[in-house]
């Protein structure tokens, strides 16, 4: 008994001490409980008021990890969480995809219209941000699932926000499905872990140690299995059956948040996982695990490109275009003995960007014009020519072609690669580089498909339309950067470099 | 004046852009005064850049460059790989000189023939203008990383002013344009990416090393840097990559180890590294110029693109693909060059004998001087592939003397196509009655293509022609019969030249009857005569009086041969002993 007490309160000051790192995520905690909670009253004012609080908790959780100075780095809590400056960082990111969100929906004419669950809405986008928040920090396995599990719900819930339409009760049941799938496969693999190691925490290296010792062969096999979950949050191929309903289901905000969000988080994940792996110690006896993931890598690059070329809708050409750029953040992952984390966080950065400004472009289409098919984009350039020309800067970022970040971004992820082949002499690697670039090709021909319609196709009224100022304004917002980010990299890249060499 | 007279060129077309773009859409006068404007002033800073630059400087490594302008612009630490950096760095030398020349005067053509355009003038102009930033930047550039950037910004404006403002199949023809000339620019972007992880920038390095007094780095120093880094010894952290073109063509500026080193020793599908490098650059590259066999988007572009695009496309940007094979890909892969000269000779000389047996087989007027074009661009592969003194000049001379006689071609196309809408040869029969002025200028431009003594094209091929035959000797690059075969190109143009001629200017007056009550076959206006007189004149001062531009030439197109040849055999034993072990 006396054990036990001492025990508990041990435990109790690790937590109270362990607070300070957590800081960003208790306030999103307390906001998410401040919104459901005046979300019970009927005023109307009150409900015009949940979006613009939930936009202020996230942009203070923003703020904050953008400042720093609330943890001394690299507090544990409990070994389950590390605040590094790795999750201050994507922190930043999924603060900024949050307040994004909510910049959108404030938009949408579809979520004004609706009646129900406004204030659920906008609580469940803290949650999830709040879970993306644990993703990153996680350092133990079953901290991984719970905050992968708190995503994921959220995301099942607000997938559904349109449930009078059939197509978003069909995306999702059929998120929920492969998410649960998903969920118990990655479950069983880490219970291989912990069979074999007596240990949940990845990071260290006594976990690694202990794996050592155990049969390859199912080493190799828990690891895919656990692979198979965090595929399943980045859209990597073959986890993404979901990603095409699921975007042609959702609000548009939150497909835009799908997008940049959990594929973020997935990928912070992988990357602290693999990090494992670049002990050359390590790494030798994990080959049959980085095989897997380089044909993972290159699988998803093919589908995600190839089926690109296929999709006659902007929703399911934009799904199947997530699914490559998880290809290529896959690739970035596997340059061992680079600086790739500055590169990947580089590219999740752009990412972000082009991300929110494709789909604020094709929310304003959609709810104007009705555009469920690519051909109803047919002379839209012409009627509103700013916006057409933001759609285009977008889409070329996203095919990877300067002067936009885009660019950079792949440039930066190539050279890593390179660079890694130069050293190990791994030819996966020179093929994932060379498929990586000459996909780029394959890429501009579906991007390239919206600006065609847009310019090159007319139609015969050419009236000219207008576009609301914050529409325009939020246009230019998200587009700006992409040109900052190609023509001085080095302003992020550096600010990156000397944020992760603080504590690492 | 002397160290912005080249971002003045590359600026100038982008700043009357930005005019372009905040006048209002009914200002339609405004627009175009504003963009001849520019393009005349872009003009006018490359003539005086051509008197200004002095053609005799030796033009060897790093020094041979003249109103250099060389700024920071992305630096970022790789922590323990050391530090990359990418710089705003340009410079002329005899190589671009004419290329800025050509690219000055198109400019102003073009211009001038898009006067016509009706469609949605504020757009066309920004992208016009847009383009000939590019074009300039990517003349000039001596950075690789700021030149793939002109490169492929190049794509963009093309990709709509095919697209919007081109013919009935105009959106298939931009697209194809823009695939097949993104994916020669991804092998690039492949090739530039090995080369910056393989190459230092030694004076940088020394800086980082602290080798510099007063912070100036003279020849001792970048010697001693070099020499450390073969025997590598400067630590990682202190090592500064660089995109620079000038360091890459230096074999000392490689790192030890690196794959594109001339020692790795890599090897892949029997291939050594450095080899597969300079093919994925060549094809790259003869994409763009276009060599048989991957031509095949030029055609539709051509046919589809409005006449003052095709005069672009055909008289500069083409000559991008050219240009970057001497600036880039000879000097850095030299062994390569040395190795596949047969290759890249033979290609030549295939598209220059296919290119004629096309234009021969044609109907449409536009689609046979497509093809001229990538029958006379052949030449430009096989002077290069000859790496003699003659050759090298020819294909310079050759890219700028095709620029001149092309547009006209193009433009003499567009004036037909204008009155009749409409330009198989089938339907026009003896227009030398109705059209005398005209006849005259499609004789003029015809016979300057077909290679006519006293015309630039006459000596381009002629110095081609002597390269070719001299190179077994002298280089030992070529077999003779492939200039041989070469020579029977010229013959193919005379025959579908004048065959065109015969039939459509030539003979009784008919035109097709369906097209009788459309066309107003009225005789050249002023507007015409504008843009075809100086073109004419052009074509026959360089005809006549080749030292003109030889002179600005010579030096660089010695030293670069010298260049290519000494290192090409030299790193071709080292890459070939390498192998073998």
């Amino acid at each position: 008994m006396k054990e036990q007490a001492a025990y508990l309160s041990q435990t109790i000051d690790a937590i109270i001490a362990g607070l300070g790192s957590l800081m960003p995520e208790l306030l999103l905690a307390s906001f998410f409980l401040l919104l459901v909670t005046l979300d019970l009253f009927k005023s109307s004012t009150i409900k015009q008021l949940l979006p613009w609080l939930a936009l202020t908790g996230l942009f203070a959780a923003f703020v904050l990890q953008l400042l720093g100075g609330y943890t001394s780095g690299g507090v544990q809590f409990l070994s389950l969480l590390r605040s590094d400056s790795l999750a201050r960082f994507s922190g930043v990111l999924f603060s900024a995809a949050g307040i994004f969100t909510i910049l959108l929906s404030l938009q949408s004419k579809v979520l004004e219209k609706l009646k129900e669950g406004r204030g659920e809405y906008y609580a469940l986008i803290l949650v999830l941000v709040l879970g993306l928040n644990l993703m990153a920090k996680s350092v133990n396995l079953l901290m991984v699932f719970l905050a992968i599990e708190l995503v994921s719900i959220a995301s099942y819930i607000l997938t559904l926000t349109l449930k009078q339409e059939k197509r978003a009760v069909e995306a999702g049941l059929k998120y929920v499905l492969y998410g649960t799938l998903s969920a118990g496969v990655m479950l069983y693999g880490m219970s291989f872990f912990y069979g074999f190691t007596g240990s949940l925490n990845y990071t260290e290296g006594t976990f690694w140690q202990a794996l050592l010792q155990a049969d390859t062969l199912l080493v190799t096999i828990a690891a895919i299995l656990v692979f198979a979950g965090f595929f399943f949050k980045i859209s990597a191929a073959p986890f993404h059956f979901w990603v095409p309903d699921v975007y042609q289901g959702a609000p548009m905000p939150i497909v835009a948040l799908f997008s940049t969000g959990p594929k973020m988080a997935g990928v912070i994940v992988i990357l602290r996982f693999v990090a494992a792996f670049s002990d050359p110690a390590v790494a030798s006896y994990f080959d049959d695990v980085l095989l897997f993931l380089g044909i993972a890598a290159l699988l998803t690059l093919a589908v995600g490109n190839f089926t690109a070329l296929l999709q006659k809708t902007p929703r399911r050409l934009m799904a199947y275009s997530s699914v490559s750029h998880a290809g290529f953040l896959l690739m970035a992952l596997l340059a061992f003995g680079t600086n790739y984390t500055v590169s990947v966080l580089f590219y999740l950065t752009v990412l972000l960007f082009m991300n929110y400004g494709t789909f604020l472009f094709l929310q304003i289409t959609e709810e104007k014009f009705g555009t469920h098919k690519l051909e109803h984009f047919t002379g839209l350039g012409y009627k509103l020519p700013f916006m057409g020309v933001m759609a285009v800067l977008f889409l070329l970022s996203l095919t990877g072609l300067p002067p936009l970040g885009g660019f950079m971004g792949k440039l930066l992820i190539f050279s890593n690669v390179w660079e890694a082949y130069s050293a190990s002499g791994q030819v996966l690697l020179l093929v994932l580089l060379v498929a990586g670039a000459l996909l780029t090709g394959v890429a501009l021909f579906y991007y390239i498909r919206i600006p065609y319609y847009l310019f090159l196709k007319r139609n015969l009224t050419e009236e000219k339309l207008v576009i609301s100022l914050s529409n325009k304004l939020l246009l230019a917002f998200f587009a700006v950067p992409l040109l900052v980010l190609f023509f001085k990299p080095d302003l992020l890249l550096n600010w990156i470099e000397k944020l992760l060499a603080q504590t690492l | 004046m002397n160290d912005f007279i080249l971002s003045s060129l590359i600026f100038t077309p982008l700043l009357a852009a930005l005019i372009v773009l905040l006048l209002p859409m009914r200002f339609q006068n405004t627009i175009k005064a504003v963009a001849l404007g520019g393009a005349l002033v872009q003009m006018v800073l490359a003539i005086l850049l051509y008197f200004r630059f002095d053609g005799t400087a030796a033009a060897n490594g790093q020094s041979g460059y003249q109103f250099v302008n060389k700024l920071d612009w992305i630096g970022f630490s790789l922590g323990s790989l050391g530090r990359f950096q990418i710089e705003y760095f340009v410079g002329v030398d005899g190589i671009s000189i004419s290329m800025v020349l050509l690219t000055g005067i198109v400019g102003v053509i073009g211009v001038i023939s898009s006067w016509t355009i009706k469609k949605n003038i504020k757009g066309y102009f920004l992208l016009y203008l847009l383009l000939l930033t590019s074009v300039m930047g990517c003349f000039l550039a001596l950075d690789f990383f700021l030149f793939y950037l002109f490169f492929e910004f190049m794509l963009l404006p093309m990709y709509f002013l095919i697209g919007i403002w081109g013919g009935p199949k105009r959106e298939y023809a931009a697209i194809k344009f823009f695939i097949y000339t993104l994916v020669g620019s991804l092998f690039i972007l492949i090739v530039m990416i090995g080369l910056y992880t393989s190459v230092i920038d030694p004076e940088a390095t020394a800086a980082q090393l602290g080798m510099l007094q007063d912070g100036v780095a003279n020849s001792d120093v970048i010697l001693q840097v070099q020499q450390l880094l073969q025997q590598n010894v400067i630590e990682g952290a202190n090592i500064v990559r660089t995109f620079s073109i000038p360091a890459m063509m230096d074999p000392a500026n490689f790192i030890p180890g690196s794959l594109l080193h001339v020692l790795s020793g890599t090897v892949l599908w029997d291939l050594p590294i450095r080899f597969i490098a300079f093919l994925l650059l060549f094809v790259g590259f003869a994409i763009k110029v276009p060599s048989v066999p991957v031509h095949t988007w030029l055609p539709d572009a051509h046919v589809e693109a409005p006449t003052p695009i095709s005069v672009l496309l055909a008289a500069i940007l083409l000559k991008v693909g050219g240009y970057g094979l001497i600036r880039i890909v000879y000097p850095i892969f030299p062994d390569g060059g040395a190795y596949f000269s047969v290759l890249v000779g033979g290609l030549g000389v295939l598209s220059i004998i296919y290119g004629a047996l096309c234009a021969l087989a044609m109907n449409d007027l536009k689609k046979l001087i497509a093809y001229s074009s990538v029958s006379h661009m052949g030449f430009v592969l096989l002077g290069l592939a000859s790496l003699t003194s003659e050759g090298v000049n020819g294909a310079i001379y050759m890219m700028f003397s095709h620029g001149i006689i092309s547009a006209m071609l193009f433009l003499v196309v567009g004036v037909i196509y204008d009155r009749a809408h409409d330009r198989m040869i089938l339907n026009f029969r003896g227009l030398a009655k109705r059209m005398p002025a005209y006849t005259t200028f499609v004789v003029i431009a015809f016979f300057a293509s077909l290679g006519l003594p006293g015309f630039s094209g006459f000596i381009a091929e002629l110095l081609v022609l002597v390269g070719g035959f001299s190179a077994p000797d002298i280089t030992g690059m070529l077999p003779r019969w492939l200039t041989i075969v070469a020579v029977f190109g010229l013959l193919l143009a005379a025959a579908y030249y004048l065959w065109a001629l015969q039939r459509m200017f030539f003979g009784k007056y008919w035109i097709f009857p369906e097209l009788r009550e459309k066309a107003k076959l009225s005789d050249l206006n002023a507007r015409e005569y504008l843009m075809l007189v100086p073109l004419a004149i052009l074509a026959l001062v360089f005809g006549i009086f080749p030292h003109l531009l030889l002179n600005k030439i010579g030096v660089a197109a010695q030293g670069f041969t010298e260049l290519v040849l000494r290192n090409g055999q030299e790193q071709l034993q080292m890459v070939l002993s390498t192998i073998v072990r």
